[in-house]
């Protein structure tokens, strides 16, 4: 029953992706994956991680339909990943889970087969010789047979027109090769297994900061006062570039795009070397006992001052980046910005909660992956192209056009659609319009397997481009 | 470790993958001596891949406490997941081009099997060999139990 499970869902991997592009076929495949997962461990998915695991696993396979962007693809194919992971190991870390999915869905059956054979190595070897007299059986005089009619063929030609005419044309080998991997992709999720000893290390680690032995008062005294000291300095700076900053943004000059580019830029290099140093300093002076030192109130205040700071550094550049946008329109530069943004914030209160709460770096790990990851799937939610296109040319004071033009096809029916709202050239209105009907005709040649949510939309203008 | 018995199977392996999936896509009977003469090259191929990349692993934990199956269970995740990742990416650099395609998963499904064979051979010979690994395994076993 089981083998005649993968078996079914082998053909129907083959039946959504053979010779197709990605479209409707991934989501279907998401929610086979998914039934397929329940059949074979009905149990771990009465587990409330794995269920919700399954629900954004899901929710990208929507978004693959609706959005049917590179972005959707990725963040599904984590979430595939992830589940696959969760399933082998609820507890572990998502980064864990990841290398579990990752190796289950390549080589889970190579690492089943061999722990079964450990086992069973004694009571198998026979069966095992077996085989390897079967091969022989054929593949030695399968070799001889064809060398054979090699050499007879050159020397009778009746024999040589029979030989030409064997045709094995109506095999595609190429499909039944596709459907042997989908065989191998669903043996190998069908049980889930776990790479050792990362995950049971991983099960081990706490989040918890424990008090060593080597507990010395002295050290710990001279460590607080060189903390406090470079990190008292470090502040004090901070506030000085904060001031001088506030006021260099106060004089921006809207209308120079360069201007505003290399404030932006340049802000965003200091924050990285501002981010990975502070967070760098500040793990370091909480690594161990400092954490349970009575006289740590003033470093862990100034510790705290400093991430308040660097979280108005965020602020500030923030700001400069918005007004970028408004002048300038959105690009994917300037959204990425933005996203940098948000994980930085994010880090500093992750390592914010760390300093408080007495944490060690597994925790600062564990949940800065989480929510890097719940990121990547709210990200592929959006159809940026479309976002972009629509922003540009309704709320932002100028825009480049080429730049719209050249987005990927996502864009070509709101391009298309608000071209007579704007002011361009005749030129370009053609581009659009070229890029639209291309897109359409593309749209209108694709199967089933391949269909989106914006071809279900446009159903009748692609029945029109068809006649 | 029996290495040359490995490579005979490895390059045989190899060589029937490595023509199956070109035969899936174009099939002449005229290629059949290049298909033979194919096994030499192939055959220098897995011979550096192996003794360059799954070789090392079992020969650096031969002095150790570790048995192959020990050895097996700790790299090959690692080394599966990279060769993985390594062989998609040429095949998507190569832009899927057929023989490059072929090579890449001939290649990673050899070095696979092959860490399962070199893995295998371990239990029967290598730990009476090495009384060290053998009181390893016995640990190992009663662990288990």
């Amino acid at each position: 029953m089981k083998q005649l499970a993968i078996i079914i869902t082998s053909l129907l991997f083959s039946i959504l992706f053979y010779d197709r592009s990605i479209g409707l076929n991934l989501s279907i495949f998401s929610l086979i994956t998914i039934a397929f997962l329940v059949f074979y461990n009905p149990i771990k998915f009465k587990n409330k991680t794995i269920l919700l695991h399954t629900f954004a696993y899901v929710l990208t396979a929507i978004f693959v339909f609706i959005n049917h962007s590179y972005l959707s693809v990725i963040a599904n194919c984590a979430a595939f990943f992830t589940l696959v992971g969760t399933v082998s190991e609820t507890s572990s870390s998502i980064y864990v889970q990841w290398f579990n999915g990752i190796y289950t869905t390549i080589a889970g059956i190579i690492q089943r087969n061999f722990d079964k054979n450990e086992d069973t190595q004694k009571v198998n070897w026979k069966k095992d010789i077996d085989l390897a007299h079967w091969a022989k059986l054929i593949g030695i005089p399968l070799v001889f047979v064809i060398v054979f009619i090699l050499l007879y063929k050159n020397g009778n030609p009746i024999f040589n027109d029979l030989i030409s005419q064997i045709n094995f044309d109506f095999i595609n080998i190429q499909w039944v090769l596709f459907t042997v991997l989908g065989y191998y992709l669903f043996n190998n999720i069908s049980k889930p297994i776990q790479v050792e000893p990362a995950t049971s290390l991983d099960l081990k680690t706490e989040n918890e900061l424990y008090k060593s032995d080597h507990f010395s008062e002295e050290k710990l005294k001279k460590e607080k006062q060189l903390g406090t000291t470079l990190l008292g300095l470090l502040n004090l700076l901070l506030v000085f570039y904060i001031i001088t900053d506030v006021m260099s943004l106060s004089s921006i000059e809207t209308t120079k795009a360069s201007e505003l580019s290399n404030h932006v830029h340049s802000g965003i290099n200091t924050l990285i070397a501002s981010i990975i140093i502070a967070i760098g300093i500040i793990l370091y002076f909480f690594r161990g006992n400092l954490n349970f030192y009575a006289e740590n109130r003033t470093l862990k205040n100034i510790a705290f001052s400093w991430i308040i700071l660097n979280i108005i550094l965020i602020i500030l550049i923030t700001i400069k980046n918005q007004i970028y946008i408004t002048s300038f329109g959105l690009t994917y530069k300037r959204i990425g910005v933005h996203i940098y943004i948000l994980l930085t914030f994010i880090g500093l209160v992750t390592t914010f909660l760390k300093v408080l709460k007495i944490k060690n770096l597994a925790f600062l790990f564990r949940r800065n992956t989480q929510i890097a990851f719940v990121v990547l799937i709210v990200c592929s939610m959006i159809n940026w192209d479309a976002t972009i296109t629509k922003y540009n040319l309704t709320k932002a004071k100028a825009y480049d056009v080429d730049y719209l033009i050249k987005l990927t096809d996502r864009n070509a029916v709101i391009l298309y659609n608000l071209k007579d709202n704007i002011v361009i050239s005749q030129e370009n209105k053609n581009r659009i319009e070229t890029k639209y009907n291309n897109y359409m005709l593309h749209l209108s040649q694709r199967d089933w397997q391949e269909f989106n949510y914006e071809i279900v939309a446009n159903l009748e203008k692609l029945d029109k481009t068809k006649d | 470790m029996n290495l040359p018995g490995n490579l005979a199977k490895s390059s045989l392996l190899a060589s029937v993958i490595f023509w199956i999936i070109i035969w899936s896509k174009e099939f002449e009977m005229n290629m059949m001596p290049f298909v033979l003469l194919s096994y030499i090259p192939i055959f220098l191929c897995v011979l550096i891949v192996i003794v360059a990349s799954i070789c090392p692993f079992f020969w650096s934990a031969k002095n150790e406490i570790y048995t192959k199956a020990q050895v097996f269970k700790m790299c090959f995740p690692y080394y599966t997941c990279i060769t993985f990742g390594l062989c998609c990416y040429g095949i998507i650099t190569s832009d899927y081009d057929l023989y490059f395609s072929a090579f890449c998963i001939s290649a990673y499904i050899t070095t696979n099997q092959s860490w399962v064979w070199f893995a295998k051979e371990n239990t029967n010979t290598n730990s009476h060999d090495n009384p060290k690994q053998l009181i390893n395994c016995e640990q190992h076993v009663t662990i288990e139990k």
